[in-house]
Formats: C-alpha cells, structure tokens, sequence
C-alpha cells in the first residue's frame, strides 16, 4: 500500500510541476471564460458577418440555455480530443524514458504504478472540471442574469464519466502502444468508433457511447431517458480497461 | 555461504537473436562480483534479468534465495540498482529524488532525511539545488549510486556505474564498492577492467552471451599467470627465438626490441628447465628471466580477444 500512495503523490506532483498543469486547465479556462459571452453575442457576430444575407430571417434571443450548450459542446470535442492526444503517453512516456525501469526496480508494482496514474489523472480531470464549471456557471449568471444550477451540473458531471473512461481508455492504449502519438491517434479512433456506434440505440442509452449527446441534451434543457445505465456501464468499463491496462504491463519487458 | 545470486541454464533470447545462453552464474552473499565482457556482451540483459524488467526464455534465477518470476516487493525492498543510463524524472531535484526513493523504501521522517543527506554528500551533490533535468551525464551516475543505496540495500545491482565518471568520480564510487564488502552482495557490470580489478573479489567474463570463465579474482590471475615467460637476452636473441618457438612446450611467441622474448607457454615446469638449457647453448647473457603475472586486461584479452576475433 506505501508504494500506491508514495507513487500517487510523485504523479500528483508532476502534474502541478510540469506541462501537464497548463495545458488542459488553459484550454478549460479559455472555454468557461469564452462560452457565455459567445453565446450572448452570437446573433449579433451572425448578423455582423451574414450581413443581409439572412434577409428576414430572426435568430432567437440568446438564453443561459446557449452558454451551457457551447460548455458541453467544447468539452465534449476540443476538451476531449485534448485529453486523447495529452494522454497518448501516460504510460509509454515513462517506459520509453527509463523512468518506469527506475522505479519498478523498487518495491512498487506494476499495478500500482498503472492504477495510480489512471486514478491521479482522473482526479486532475475532475478539479479541472469543476473549476471550469463553477466559472461558467458564474460568467453565464453574469451574461444572462439567470443560470439555474442543476442543469448545467448534471451534464458537466455526466460528461466527466466520459472523460474518465477515455482517461481509462488511453492507460490501455499507452501500454499496448510505445509511440505517444500512435496511441493518441488510437484513442481518436475509438472516439470516432463510440460516436458511429451511439447510432443505434440501446448502445446509445446503455453505454459511453451516449454520454456526450446525452450531456448535450441536459444542458440544453431537454429530458433523456435515465442516464444510470450509461454511467454504470461506463464506470465497470472504466474500471475494466484500467484492469486490463495492468493486467498487460504485468507481462512488458522493460 | 549463501548465494546472492544463482543461475543455472539461463538463457534469454530476443526474437531470433540469443543474447545470454545457458549462463551458470554464483555470487556469493556479501561478496563484491564484476561481470565483465565487451560492449554487448549481454552484460546489461543479465542485469534486467535479475531486477525483473526482462523475463529469461529458459533457464532459472534466483536473487536472494527467491525465484526472480516471483520476486514481490518483499525481494525489491532489499535490492539498490543502478541502470547503465539512469533516468530519473528530470522535473525532480536531487534531494527530492532521494526522498521519493527512500519513501518507495518505507523510510520516513528524520532517518530518512539523514540518510539522503549523507549519501547526497558522498556522491558529491549535496549542495546541488538544480533540478536534474540540469545535469550532466557524471552527476547523474553518481545521482544514481546514492539512490541504489539509500535502504542500505542486502544487494547492490550496478550496470557500467562508473562509465561517465571522471577519475576522481570513479575513484570515490570505486572506494565506495569497496567499504562494502562483507555487508552488502554488490553485482557489477564493467567493461573497465581495471576497476574490477580494483574492487572486485570474484569476476565472471561474458562474452557473446557466454560466461567464458567465472573465479575469484586472485585465482584467475594465478590460473594464467603462470603462462608468460619474458626473457631478454645480451645478445643472439632472433636464434634464440627460433629455437624456443620450436619448443613444443611453447605456444607462442614474440620477439619485441632490445632482445625480449615474451613466451606464452603451455608447460610452465618444462619452459622453466628448457629456457636456461637453450640460452646456455646459444651463447646468450641473460639481463632477465621472469615468469610474468598477467594483469587482468591480459586476462580479458586473452579469453575473450580470441573469440571475437
């Protein structure tokens, strides 16, 4: 169990002390900040650029409605896609630098060493998250003057179970895959795989595949069949691929 | 006395190459072994092998009385390692480096902190705040000798740990080898022969994945010590020569300047009656007659120069 914590707090500490600091929580920053006001000045930039091309026709009067919607559209696209590529190497980064060898020569096991990483960076995930939320829900009380809170929660938090199985996701894929780039473009892949697949249904309803449009259907005010089976699956998913990600770097030569 | 380390067939092949084959290999608890072969040797393979990195394709290992395969934290916790290029995270001072692997270790509060201090100062980086991203190759290695001991560890398993030394680096790692003796097994990888002969008590020499020879250092120098005569003669020392390269006794020979013959012999009691017998008979005066001790690097050279040729 020493090893598990000792390890934890090393992981958690070269987030705050490297890179790894800046970039996701900027590109979250930059979105809770942006959001709201895109939102509430949208019309005006459409019209401002489509001229009189629009001719009679009228967009609706922007609403908090809009600045949640944008929240949960960037999350689930350019938020993501950075989490997939930053990712790429979680773990391959540290067997391709030595640094795996320097410290599984220690008394830390391998799955301590995976386990950590996935549950750390998952943790990371969730301050960003809820950071970012707490300010968009500030800056769109501040823009429209009205943001009611349960709605723009619930959707942040059924997007975060998304952003924790593509976490677990990439621990697998950067163990089974040494080049970081290699993994990362897997990683899209099966973003590209799970949003084909959220075309039928009950895959829609029961799996991960669902979350990010069901987020999106909850911040836009819109009712959606319970999501619990969506999150169970995802969590046992999640849990599962972390499993299989130490199961096989159990049997790694390093 | 225990064995350290134990292997026995040990083989390890990668894809169709087969880096170690069939290695039998003892290191005696508290002993200071070398394992020396030339640049891929399989010398680095073995080491992997026996911190658990890599897996052997046959054979068995045992460290410390436990089958490598199964060796747990339990086995980890009493090995210090040094990697022949160590990586460290290079956001991570010295200090802080040494508290993470002490904490990997176990060790806490204040033995902890005196502890990485006191080997911080033997490797010469205790006043060194930068971070070891900014460090060269030499304050890396010896960054990576003082972790390997920071749990006073029952096995020291060292891969080339004085390659990107200095002199007055190596000299200081080397002493360090040495004050162990008796308290800790120390396993070390080396191409440099003069370190281990510096240090070592027993030395196995790899070459192309075989162990050619393994025996106390002393022994091996006495095994082949006695196979080098060197005669140097007043004068007529070509006919001489001549004569002794048709000895069958001899099996090689070399005639350098000044009248040196050196003589590899393969009966040494023979070459010891012959020798004055041929020099009388040829009318040379001796200005000297020496069995001549081989030094390690004659040693090397002759088992595995050899082979590579």
């Amino acid at each position: 169990m020493n090893g598990y914590l000792v390890f934890a707090r090393k992981e958690a500490a070269e987030i705050v002390r490297t890179w790894r600091i800046w970039v996701l929580p900027s590109i979250v920053l930059f979105f809770a900040l942006t959001g709201p006001p895109l939102a509430r000045f949208t019309p005006e930039l459409i019209n401002a650029l489509a001229g009189g091309q629009l001719g009679q026709f009228q967009l609706p009067p922007p609403t908090y409605v809009d600045a949640y919607g944008q929240w949960i559209k960037n999350l689930a696209q350019i938020v993501l896609f950075s989490l997939i590529v930053m990712y790429g190497g979680l773990v391959s980064s540290e067997t391709k630098s030595g640094t795996a060898a320097f410290v599984l020569t220690k008394p830390v096991s391998r799955t301590a060493f995976v386990v950590d990483k996935a549950a750390i960076h998952s943790a990371f995930l969730t301050v960003i998250l809820v950071v970012g939320t707490l300010i968009t829900w500030g800056v769109t009380a501040a823009v429209f003057g009205a943001a009611p809170a349960r709605t723009l929660w619930e959707a942040a938090l059924l997007w975060l179970v998304l952003g924790v199985f593509f976490i677990a996701v990439m621990t697998l894929l950067s163990v089974l895959i040494p080049s970081a780039p290699g993994a990362a473009g897997a990683g899209l892949g099966c973003y590209a795989l799970l949003s084909i697949a959220a075309i039928w249904e009950p895959v829609r309803i029961n799996s991960p595949a669902g979350l990010a449009g069901q987020a999106a259907s909850l911040a836009a005010g819109i009712g959606i069949p319970s999501p619990v089976w969506a999150v169970a699956t995802s969590l046992a998913a999640s849990v599962a691929l972390v499993w299989l990600a130490a199961s096989v770097f159990h049997r790694k030569e390093l | 006395m225990n064995a350290a380390i134990e292997a026995v067939g040990l083989t390890k092949d990668f894809g169709r190459k087969r880096a170690l084959d069939a290695i039998d290999l003892s290191v005696e608890e508290g002993s200071i072994f070398a394992f020396l072969g030339p640049n891929g040797a399989g010398k680095t393979t073995m080491i992997r092998l026996l911190t658990g990195l890599a897996r052997p394709s046959a054979g068995s290992l045992r460290v410390l009385g436990r089958a490598v395969a199964s060796a747990d934290n339990a086995v980890r916790a009493s090995i210090g390692y040094l990697a022949d290029v160590p990586a460290f995270y290079n956001w991570m001072t010295a200090r802080e480096t040494m508290r993470f692997v002490g904490s990997l270790y176990g060790m806490t509060g204040v033995q902890l902190e005196q502890r990485a201090e006191l080997l911080l100062d033997l490797a010469g980086l205790g006043g060194v705040g930068a971070r070891i991203g900014e460090y060269s190759r030499g304050m890396r290695q010896r960054l990576g000798v003082a972790q390997a001991l920071i749990s006073a560890p029952r096995l020291l398993l060292l891969d080339e740990p004085t390659s990107a030394l200095d002199p007055m680096g190596r000299k200081d790692v080397l002493d360090l080898i040495a004050s162990l003796r008796g308290r800790t097994t120390v396993f070390f990888s080396t191409h440099i022969l003069a370190d281990a002969e510096r240090v070592c008590d027993t030395v196995a020499i790899l070459n192309r994945g075989h162990v050619v020879v393994q025996a106390p250092m002393e022994e091996l120098k006495q095994r082949y010590s006695k196979q080098k005569i060197l005669v140097e003669v007043t004068g007529g020392a070509e006919a001489l020569a001549a004569a002794i390269a048709a000895s069958a006794w001899a099996s090689s020979i070399s005639l350098g300047t000044g009248g040196v013959i050196e003589i590899t012999v393969n009966d040494l009691a023979a070459a010891q009656h012959a020798i004055p017998v041929l020099l009388s008979s040829h009318g040379a005066g001796i200005e000297r007659l020496t069995v001549e001790e081989l030094d390690l690097e004659e040693v090397f050279v002759q088992l595995v120069g050899g082979a590579r040729s």
